[in-house]
């Protein structure tokens, strides 16, 4: 086991490493750069640029001067924002992603769990077709689109809750449903199938031939099997969550890291780019990780050598 | 997975929006104002700023967005008037400006302090001008102050020549205009009295231009090789660096900056308004360096000091007791929202979350119901266009009848109907912002239309004649024949021919618009192609497009100069591959004109000259479409949408609240126009002291200015 999770381990260093070469190497592809605009600079101010930022030197030396300062953990400063170092830009940034996504993914697993199990446990009862109709519903729509239909309703016809902008828990209201939506949707259909499979598996049979009562059965030995399609499902997910969604951050202004790594990307900001890439690899590959251990405690079948 | 229904439900969900969205518009609609209108009782305003600032510091960014917040933070020898734009006393209360245009005297005020207290002085602006030209510190904007004798040398990293007898060689010498692509005029340089007293370094000034060669072995050698004279008689002499210390810049004493441009560019006051040039406080970036512009070290010098700074969140800044008209300042302070989101921040000013938005910001689909709300929808001419540039170079567009032809054969007026917030636009300046300009130019157009046998209704006909676009595409070489109901030109090469644009939804739009247009007069379909920004970029500059790229320009000043200076010079930024040196001439010689009406005759004439060469397809001048609460007051959609922040204020009386924003600009608000009478008293006495002077004795007569 232990060594299972050091192998892992180690193995997210160069992953980590090849993800940002391949990232850098698109950002290089890409034409225009972070100083290019509509008005064309003369030449001298280009060079003076070119040689602030190193930008005159072959590729591969920057090629490795970069390597090399994402080796150390240092993404350098924002070529954007002047004087702003990356690190320091995701640790400002992140906590308002983190604070989102985990109140959606709470909100999400509390809604979609139970939503399930009912489901399961009551197959082709009305609350059944009522919930899963409600998931289809929560997955078709996607959330730019069931963002504003909450802003319209609940802050610009009922003004209870602010549209936009990150102030007090009134704000986080709106973007936590709205990100909550679809995962609950989601998780609510795999809990659902996840639960029915198992159900009607042997060892379920076993445990109610052995006599013992149902809530025993149901959450000692289903829940346990039933929810490893949601767990593989949401590890990965939460990484994704916690690193922020553009679509919600744009349209409910939060300042998060998902609506930052857009800008960024718009701005050629390339150490800014690559420090969130980098970032976020980092993340899903632990998360995976974690998933894959966890399966270890779900699946009594499931060994690590 | 439930796939198969998503498009069925984005069918349903789109209507649902649609229609809660009407239900929405209906309703509020009947009231007078859009959302809520409550008038904040804290007398902070609440400003959506666009993207977030690059920087705080004024000499680093360079976009719109950060240029509204340094006019709250930072303020210069000149401010821009609130309504017109047009430059107004700030730090210097007073200037002069030498005979030949090459020379201004700024009489600071003594009053002036920066945000810690410490006094303005000239000293601090001549940092300011040398740190922005540092070629280390590699500011974008640098080139704005080219203008400045030796500015270019010193950004650029080059040297004066000096040979063994100690004389430095002079640009005169070398003037083959094939030599420097960006040959600039030469300095009349008649020795005069200077300005505000002589000095050594004026002296210096005033002595025609040093030679300047690259400090660079090898861009000197790449010089060299294409201009044997020049590498001949630089060749073994002395290379002397050209230093911060050479620029046209002196501070003659505490209170009196002079300083010197290379050539007359009349518009220059206007363009020292610009955040490039407004001071910035020595000691403190000194001491911080690059941090500096952080909120726990920042020295500000405008109407405002930061308080706290969270990206991409908020800006909070405050009255600062410290300024110099601080008694003038009326809002207590300002929230800056950076949000670049339209929907968003319509939402929050609906939602009463914001009192005033940036230009552009009024949705398209959203228009029809904002134009209601008279008194708060701002739609007024700015100083920006929208047009095509032709890659003017390549076949079939180097032919100018069919650059003509396609001009003609668009509809600007269904155009500016269609596009709601824009007004027509057949020439290359925008309508309605320059009046001096445009008299003059009506003029100049009428006896040039004589000259050339043009009759008045055919060059009327220039925002859409189909029948002569056709004409002109047949001489071309190119027959439209009628086919059915429409026309065809099936010679026409239509694969050479697309219009490119960046992706937006609004180029869109005028992109399907033009192509509409061109195949329903011409029975010519352009192929369209948008790509996103940055990727555009280098297209444009490189000429690599073909047919059409679309533009949009925003003048970095108010003075025509700054649309018509696009095509100037040989390395110009007009990306059609044009360059002429007539039209060049004609340029210098009206920005060495310093009477303005006639400076602007000249103007004229190389728009003209423009116009008949038809190197762009020109569509429309931009309309400003924001929106502002009526209680706040002071604060005027001018043609650049920048907002002199000490005029603003909140009024929390409901009977003196602002009403029909058409009329905005003419309607009279006595706070205000006190306000800047008081401002530009000093300088209305500057002027009548130089008449009276000028009227007595004949010896340097200096130029009125306004």
């Amino acid at each position: 086991m232990l060594s299972f999770i050091l192998r892992r381990l180690i193995i997210i260093i160069p992953m980590a490493l090849l993800v940002v070469t391949v990232t850098w190497g698109l950002i290089r592809l890409a034409p225009g750069n972070f100083y290019s605009s509509e008005k064309k600079l003369p030449a001298a101010v280009e060079e003076n640029i070119k040689k602030k930022y190193g930008l005159d030197k072959p590729w591969y030396q920057q090629y490795f001067i970069m390597i090399g300062n994402v080796v150390r953990g240092d993404f350098g400063e924002s070529l954007k924002y002047q004087g702003q170092s990356v690190n320091e830009i995701i640790r400002r940034h992140l906590p308002y992603s983190a604070t989102i996504g985990i109140l959606a993914y709470l909100l999400a697993l509390a809604i979609g769990l139970t939503a399930g199990i009912t489901a399961a446990l009551r197959q082709n009862s009305i609350f059944d077709y009522g919930s899963m109709a409600l998931a289809m519903l929560g997955l078709s729509v996607p959330n730019f689109v069931l963002g504003p239909i909450l802003v319209l309703i609940f802050s610009l016809g009922l003004y209870i809750f602010p549209p936009a902008r990150w102030g007090g828990i009134s704000s986080i209201v709106l973007p936590v449903i709205t990100l909550a939506a679809v995962y609950a949707a989601y998780i609510a259909r795999l809990t659902r199938a996840g639960m029915l499979e198992v159900m009607r598996s042997d060892y379920i049979r076993t445990a109610r031939a052995k006599g013992l009562d149902e809530k025993t059965v149901l959450l000692k030995h289903a829940l346990r099997g039933g929810i490893i399609p949601v767990v593989s499902y949401t590890g990965p997910a939460l990484a994704g969550l916690l690193a922020g969604t553009v679509v919600i951050e744009r349209v409910f202004a939060i300042p998060g890291l998902g609506n930052i790594f857009i800008q960024a990307n718009l701005n050629r900001d390339e150490p800014l780019v690559l420090g969130i890439v980098a970032f976020l690899s980092i993340l899903i590959m632990l998360f995976n990780l974690i998933v894959d251990i966890s399966y270890g405690f779900l699946d009594p079948r499931i060994r690590y050598d | 997975m439930a796939k198969i229904s998503f498009s069925q439900f984005r069918a349903i969900t789109a209507i649902i929006i649609l229609s809660s969205f009407l239900i929405g518009c209906a309703t509020s609609a009947n009231s007078r104002y859009f959302g809520q209108t409550v008038a904040p009782t804290d007398n902070i305003m609440r400003y959506v700023s666009g993207s977030e600032p690059e920087s705080l510091d004024p000499q680093v960014g360079t976009g719109q967005p950060e240029a509204r917040i340094y006019m709250a933070l930072y303020d210069g020898l000149v401010e821009y008037h609130p309504k017109t734009m047009e430059p107004i006393p700030a730090i210097a209360e007073s200037w002069e400006i030498g005979a030949d245009g090459t020379e201004y005297l700024f009489h600071l005020r003594k009053t002036a302090k920066f945000s810690n207290g410490d006094p303005i002085t000239a000293k601090d602006f001549v940092y300011t001008f040398r740190r922005g030209l540092t070629p280390e510190f590699a500011a974008r904007n640098a080139y704005l102050a080219y203008y400045l004798k030796y500015a270019e040398a010193f950004n650029s990293g080059q040297s004066f020549v000096k040979d063994a007898n100690g004389q430095f060689l002079l640009k005169k010498d070398f003037a083959a205009p094939s030599a420097d692509p960006a040959a600039k005029t030469e300095t009349p340089a008649q020795p005069h009295a200077a300005l505000g007293g002589d000095s050594e370094f004026h002296r210096f000034l005033d002595s025609p231009e040093r030679l300047s060669v690259p400090s660079d072995a090898k861009s000197r050698t790449k010089l060299f090789d294409k201009d044997a004279k020049l590498k001949a008689a630089v060749e073994g002499k002395e290379l002397v660096p050209v230093k911060a210390e050479d620029i046209g810049i002196e501070a003659v004493d505490d209170y009196t900056v002079r300083i010197k441009l290379y050539q007359p560019a009349p518009f220059f006051l206007g363009l020292l308004a610009h955040q490039f040039f407004r001071a910035v406080h020595q000691p403190t970036i000194e001491k911080f360096g690059i941090g500096w512009s952080k909120p726990a070290n920042i020295v500000t010098s405008g109407a405002f000091k930061v308080v706290a700074h969270k990206p991409y969140d908020e800006l909070v800044v405050t009255k600062d007791p410290n300024y110099w008209d601080a008694a003038n300042v009326k809002l207590s302070g300002i929230e800056f929202y950076p949000l670049d989101e339209q929907t968003t921040m319509m939402n929050l000013y609906k939602a009463g979350r914001i009192d005033a938005l940036y230009n552009h910001t009024v949705p398209a689909a959203w228009n029809e119901v904002i134009r209601q709300y008279k008194d708060e929808y701002q739609l007024h001419p700015e100083v920006a266009t929208e047009f095509y540039v032709i890659s003017v170079k390549k076949p079939p567009m180097d032919n100018v009848k069919v650059r003509q032809a396609f001009s003609l054969a668009i509809d600007r007026e269904a155009l500016a109907e269609f596009r709601k917030t824009i007004k027509p636009l057949t020439d290359m300046t925008p309508e309605g912002i320059f009046p001096k300009y445009e008299e003059a130019r009506k003029k100049v157009y009428a006896e040039k239309l004589k000259e050339n046998k043009i009759s008045p209704e055919d060059w009327a006909k220039r925002t859409f004649d189909p029948e002569g676009a056709r004409k002109l595409m047949t001489e071309a070489g190119y027959a439209v024949q009628k086919s059915g109901s429409g026309y065809s030109t099936p010679s026409f090469p239509v694969d050479k021919v697309s219009i490119t644009y960046n992706t937006a939804e609004s180029n869109k739009a005028v992109a399907e618009f033009v192509q509409a247009q061109w195949k329903q007069n011409l029975g010519i379909t352009v192929q369209l192609k948008n790509m996103e920004f940055k990727t555009f970029l280098p297209l444009l500059s490189n000429v690599e497009y073909e047919g059409f790229g679309r533009r949009g320009w925003v003048g970095d000043y108010m003075d025509p100069f700054t649309f018509l200076g696009l095509f100037y010079t040989q390395v110009n930024e007009g990306a059609t591959g044009w360059y002429d040196p007539k039209y060049d001439a004609i340029l210098n010689d009206a920005n060495n004109t310093v009477d303005e009406e006639k400076r602007f005759e000249k103007l004229a004439e190389a728009e003209f000259y423009l116009a008949q060469q038809q190197i762009v397809v020109p569509l429309s001048t931009a309309g400003t479409s924001w929106m502002k609460k009526p209680y706040i007051k002071g604060f005027y959609p001018n043609p650049g949408t920048l907002h002199a922040w000490k005029f603003a204020y909140i009024e929390t009386d409901p009977n003196k609240w602002d009403v029909n924003a058409n009329n905005i600009m003419k309607a009279s608000d006595q706070a205000v126009d006190e306000q800047i009478k008081q401002l530009t008293a000093t300088q209305d006495a500057q002027v009548e002291k130089a008449k009276q002077l000028a009227a007595t004795a004949t010896a340097t007569p200096t130029a009125k200015v306004e």
